[in-house]
């Protein structure tokens, strides 16, 4: 027997109301999800899990090339862990994770974080922006075996270490960026020299003096254009939620 | 004299008949139409905001003439202006910032309907700088292949070699024939610090600071000394050279030449080079187009 008409009919005008509700509920969850604040989308029970698991999605299909599927990144390639509480940029809040993931790091965008890099002291020019010393091979290993002696390592010459601080406080120009605690400076990406995290390297005299001497400049790329919002706030939440809340030092 | 009010009432609707071809009628119409036409096009001219769309996108902020305000952009001014995050600043700091951001663009789109940037060299070095700068956003969120990366290793190997390090003595020497002697002295086997002191050479305190890179050799030495230096063995002197006026004989202790860095050890300044090399030929490839598409006539004095 045909189906009547009007039962056709109603069958589809059903199926219609249904496709506007999903599409109105759909936008007023986007809306809502937008314009929340970025910092306080994890402590939501209702959008976490949704939003981590879209950000892990959008992690996975675009940041875990560079920083590993884990977020650990790689000391071989100078790539951040993004699981410690170690920030070079920033507090560690998923607002700013937003504007890495949106305009990057060095990325050319405007808007992303470019304050300073890394020179190479043994280059004739070690740094592009402004004018800085080179380094001699003699001042590489002293300042090596400074930051090495205060981070710990034994057996370093006491009278390179003197001379690797006078170098590290004074001409070398270091603590313009890393502080003169040497515990860097997340407002323009200098890492703590002092915690035994390396950002390239182990730490090792070979990987410290070759840093000094070669510099670091990577860059983190902007995804503005390239994720919708939406994506790109997600995975800023789930990349604050590799590391956890903030310790209390 | 006036017709009757009567006729006059007849004839207007007479001249109303639409079933009445009336060619005075039609112009009438169509003249009344383009004035009509004219006045709204008068009006949207001068009066006009621009196409409202429905709301504002959840993603935006505000919408200023269809541009939109970006929230991620609205939050960081927030944070630059007043260190807070949108849920801990006051309905006085939100609008001071939106009005402030609503300003600029309204500025912004302003400054285009003026042109100025025919005008203001620091608008125009920001348009190209802008436009350089996507290229080089575009470049850096490219992400190579290993084996992409290795192959731009192997063809651009001298961009990842560090610089030569060499621990050298630039000896001046009283005249050519002092230098020769103690050159042969030294070549026979003879202690260099003796046989130079022997034919009364001294150094000329250039490198004697220990090793040096490259660069600093060079620099310290002149280009000269520094291209004989170069090809200096361990333990080798050169022969007596002559420059800027004086006879100098080069000892290298130790020269250590340029190697590239193993593809493992370079592979973060080979991303960094490959994404240079990007741009740079984006870049050209801009320009190339560019040129190709705009009209370009060159004042005939200066062709």
């Amino acid at each position: 027997m045909r189906p009547r008409p009007i039962f056709l009919l109603f069958a589809v005008v059903l199926v219609l109301i249904a496709v506007v509700a999903i599409m109105v509920i759909g936008r007023r969850e986007r809306t809502e999800f937008l314009q929340a604040d970025a910092d306080r989308i994890l402590d939501d029970p209702r959008m976490a899990p949704r939003t981590l698991a879209r950000g892990r999605r959008v992690f996975l299909a675009n940041c875990a090339v560079c920083h590993g599927a884990d977020g650990r990144g790689s000391t071989a390639t100078g790539t951040p862990d993004l699981t410690d509480q170690d920030f070079l940029y920033g507090t560690g809040r998923a607002s700013e994770i937003e504007q890495i993931v949106l305009h990057g790091i060095r990325s050319g965008d405007d808007k992303g974080w470019d304050l300073a890099w890394m020179p190479a002291y043994g280059r004739a020019v070690p740094y592009a922006r402004s004018k800085l010393p080179s380094l001699s091979p003699a001042e590489i290993d002293q300042l090596t075996s400074y930051l090495r002696s205060i981070n710990g390592a034994i057996g370093e010459d006491p009278t390179a270490v003197a001379a690797g601080s006078t170098l590290f406080q004074e001409h070398g120009g270091c603590w313009d960026c890393h502080g003169r605690d040497v515990q860097g400076d997340t407002a323009i990406g200098a890492p703590n020299l002092t915690d035994g995290k390396w950002l390239r390297g182990d730490g090792s005299r070979r990987d410290i003096s070759r840093i000094i001497r070669e510099g670091l400049h990577a860059v983190s790329p902007a995804f503005r254009g390239r994720l919708d919002p939406a994506s790109a706030r997600s995975v800023a939440v789930y990349v604050a939620s590799l590391h956890g809340p903030k310790e209390k030092k | 004299m006036n017709p009757p009010a009567g006729e006059t009432k007849a004839n207007l609707r007479r001249w109303w008949q639409p079933d009445v071809h009336n060619e005075r009628r039609s112009l009438t119409l169509c003249a009344l139409a383009a004035v009509l036409g004219l006045a709204i096009a008068g009006v949207g001219l001068f009066k006009a905001r621009g196409t409202r769309i429905a709301g504002v996108p959840p993603e935006d902020a505000a919408v200023v003439n269809q541009i939109p305000i970006l929230l991620s952009d609205y939050v960081a001014q927030m944070q630059a202006l007043y260190n807070v995050s949108p849920s801990q600043a006051t309905p006085a700091q939100k609008r001071a910032t939106l009005n402030a951001m609503i300003r600029e663009e309204l500025y912004v789109q302003r400054g285009v309907e003026l042109g100025v940037q025919n005008d203001f060299t620091e608008v125009r070095n920001s348009l190209v700088s802008a436009v350089e700068a996507q290229q080089e956003i575009d470049a850096n969120a490219t992400v190579p292949t290993e084996q992409e990366l290795r192959d731009f290793y192997q063809s651009h190997l001298q961009n990842f070699q560090p610089e030569g390090l060499m621990t050298v003595t630039d000896f001046v020497a009283p005249d050519l024939g002092s230098a020769q002697r103690a050159v042969m002295a030294v070549r026979a086997g003879e202690d260099l610090a003796s046989a130079m002191a022997a034919d009364g050479l001294k150094s000329s305190g250039a490198t004697d600071d220990g090793e040096e890179f490259y660069f600093a050799a060079e620099q310290h030495l002149g280009s000269t000394l520094f291209a004989i230096a170069k090809g200096l063995h361990d333990g080798q002197v050169s022969d007596p050279i002559a420059d800027g006026g004086r006879i100098h004989v080069l000892a290298m202790h130790s020269n250590r030449q340029p190697v590239p860095e193993d593809y493992s050890e370079a592979r973060d300044q080979v991303l960094a080079s490959y994404r240079t090399d990007k741009i740079a030929r984006m870049r050209a490839g801009t320009d190339r187009f560019l040129r190709e598409r705009a009209d370009v006539q060159i004042a005939k004095a200066l062709q």
